[in-house]
């Protein structure tokens, strides 16, 4: 007998709860929208993100320039635009590298234990010691150079550390599942265990962090631009033009040079964080649900 | 209590250590002189490197090296700084209280508006004032730190003019008691900015917790004895809700620290953040190395704390049982 509405998949399932969250889905759209303005930047916008203009300098919004220029006659919205491309892709970027290296960890840490989950879980500490943007700025000043991978990688392999113990935590809660001791037994094979019965309960948990990563490294982006240890002052990124607003003409007198793009960022973080809430949310009914 | 406090200060020595050699083997790497600041890395010329580094004893085996560093460390000394022609130890000494002030009193601001904010919120979930503190602790929650302070800065210097624009701090003259106002004074829309993210994050979080506690059979008990609505609340809900904030704590500490950089330059706060980053671009190795030190094992010693007060205050975790955690 067919059970009507029966659950189609774990992650079929999910994806119908978020669609019905309203707040989630508009995020959603918000986030995609942005993501689609800044990949086509160069088709949209007539302006040289990165052209000095001096004739220009300075000037608030117009039909010409919708939202002014800056101190180097650079058309703003096409600065937002072709910054968001550069924030985002090392958003991505490290949030994929963090992620990465976390769950791997993590798992390995939780799934095996003994001393395979303690030399991990000390390297993990060691990691956690050190302020984050302290940690960054001084490994960048041994190694300088290298532009905007360098950065990623830097960010990347020095940031896995929260990742790592949420996702080794989740596996010690999972692997006390009967069905994870079941497959044992019946024969499964470690790695057979690990896709099937383990990695897709940690589902939910990783899509969530993940989510909260890449909101939390467009701040570090935007952090370490302003402080002058992120992406070149040359190429724009929302954090370098933020960073103009540390003048005082421009914080008193210019508010299109820096509102925009802080309004942009809390924009695209808080539709993150919305998206992130709402997996947890669709998630977290279904696991409830027999 | 006290055996388990000693353990877990015993716990940390290793990692303490681990982080020193860390520190070491980076200032090694640096093109200066991470270790004492002994070196002018202006000076280009190869005799004068070898000879300073044969005088600084860099050609002893690491380990040696290593040791005596940690010996001087342990006692304070940090070597010379390049920048400000004084010991690296006497310049974070006259630095150190700004950002502990700074720290401390953002600390107190997010404690005291969380706790309240989060009370009200979970004392009234699903009310418009509940729903109002939600949405307005989403929206700080997004906002990074440094962008809501260009944002405070523009409210509160260019448009109410409250305080003046472009360096928060006027320079102390007076000693005393009025100079320590003063200090405060300075210091209050920094850490207010600082501890924004926190205060969001425990509104949300003490909410939560308030919400679900309320649900739970020892508070049904405890209104069928006759208690009152706000004593139920106040001592037997907020308490236990209380309990899982104090891990964050540890955490806390390095977030505040990181966050300080970044709010001391923007509002030229003079304290470690700056001196940090000035130390940076100066390439003042040895002030560097002894910050990211010192910052090292102000984490660690606030996770100590954050251990040793769950333990207090949660018996299960002082007898064994850390429910997973290690």
């Amino acid at each position: 007998m067919m059970l009507k509405n029966a659950p189609a998949s774990l992650i079929g399932d999910a994806a119908q709860k978020f669609a019905a969250n309203r707040l989630a889905v508009i995020s959603l759209l918000f986030l995609l929208a942005v993501l689609a303005l800044c990949l086509l930047a160069p088709w949209l916008t007539a302006h040289d993100p990165a052209k000095i203009d001096l004739r220009g300098l300075n000037k608030g919004p117009s039909a010409e320039h919708w939202l002014g220029t800056d101190k180097g006659g650079r058309d703003i919205v096409s600065r937002l635009l072709f910054g968001g491309r550069t924030t985002l892709w090392i958003s991505l970027c490290v949030s994929a590298i963090i992620a990465g290296t976390g769950t791997v960890v993590g798992v390995l840490a939780g799934y095996f234990g003994g001393s395979a989950d303690s030399l991990l879980m000390r390297i993990t500490d060691v990691i956690l010691s050190f302020p984050f943007l302290i940690f960054i700025i001084v490994v960048k000043s041994i190694y300088p150079g290298g532009g905007i991978p360098s950065l990623i990688w830097t960010v990347g392999l020095l940031g896995w550390g929260g990742f790592a113990r949420i996702i080794r935590a989740k596996t010690l809660a999972e692997k006390e599942n009967e069905y994870m001791l079941a497959a044992s037994a019946l024969g499964a094979g470690t790695l057979r265990i690990l896709t099937r019965h383990l990695l897709p309960g940690l589902l939910s948990v990783f899509i969530t962090n993940l989510m909260w990563t890449a909101a939390a490294m467009i701040g570090v982006e935007a952090s370490l631009s302003f402080l002058g240890f992120g992406v070149p002052i040359g190429q724009p990124s929302w954090g370098n033009m933020l960073a103009d607003a540390l003048s005082p003409e421009v914080i008193r007198e210019q508010w299109w040079v820096w509102l925009p793009a802080g309004l942009l960022i809390t924009g695209v973080i808080l539709s993150i964080n919305f998206i992130g809430e709402g997996v947890k949310e669709a998630f977290k009914v279904q696991e409830g649900r027999l | 209590m006290l055996k388990f406090a000693l353990r877990r200060l015993a716990g940390s020595v290793p990692l303490l250590l681990v982080i020193s050699v860390l520190v070491f083997m980076l200032a090694k790497q640096m093109p200066g002189d991470g270790l004492g600041g002994g070196l002018n890395p202006g000076n280009k010329d190869p005799r004068y490197i070898t000879e300073m580094r044969e005088k600084l004893g860099y050609g002893d085996p690491l380990v040696i090296q290593y040791i005596r560093w940690l010996k001087d460390a342990a006692t304070g000394h940090f070597g010379q700084s390049f920048l400000y022609k004084m010991p690296v130890g006497e310049l974070i000494g006259q630095r150190l209280p700004a950002t502990l002030l700074l720290t401390a009193l953002s600390l107190l601001i997010t404690y005291g508006s969380s706790l309240a904010l989060g009370m009200i919120a979970g004392r009234n979930p699903g009310s418009r004032l509940d729903r109002l503190i939600r949405t307005a602790a989403y929206v700080t929650y997004a906002i990074p730190t440094f962008i809501a302070a260009i944002f405070a800065i523009y409210i509160f210097a260019v448009v109410l003019r409250w305080v003046p624009l472009g360096g928060t701090v006027s320079v102390v003259t007076s000693g005393g008691l009025s100079a320590l106002g003063d200090r405060l004074v300075h210091a209050l829309l920094p850490a207010a900015v600082l501890g924004l993210f926190n205060t969001a994050a425990y509104t949300l979080f003490l909410r939560t917790e308030i919400v679900e506690n309320s649900g739970k059979n020892y508070v049904r008990t405890a209104v069928a004895k006759g208690i009152s609505r706000s004593s139920v609340y106040n001592r037997h809900i907020l308490r236990n809700s209380l309990i899982p904030l104090v891990t964050f704590l540890g955490m806390d500490i390095g977030a505040l620290v990181g966050g300080s950089v970044v709010i001391e330059n923007l509002f030229a706060y003079p304290g470690i953040g700056t001196l940090f980053t000035a130390a940076v671009s100066g390439r003042d190795y040895a002030v560097m190395m002894a910050v990211t030190l010192m910052t090292g094992f102000m984490i660690v010693a606030g996770n100590v704390v954050a251990d040793v007060l769950y333990g207090w205050l949660d018996p299960r975790i002082r007898a064994g049982y850390n429910g997973g955690r290690s």
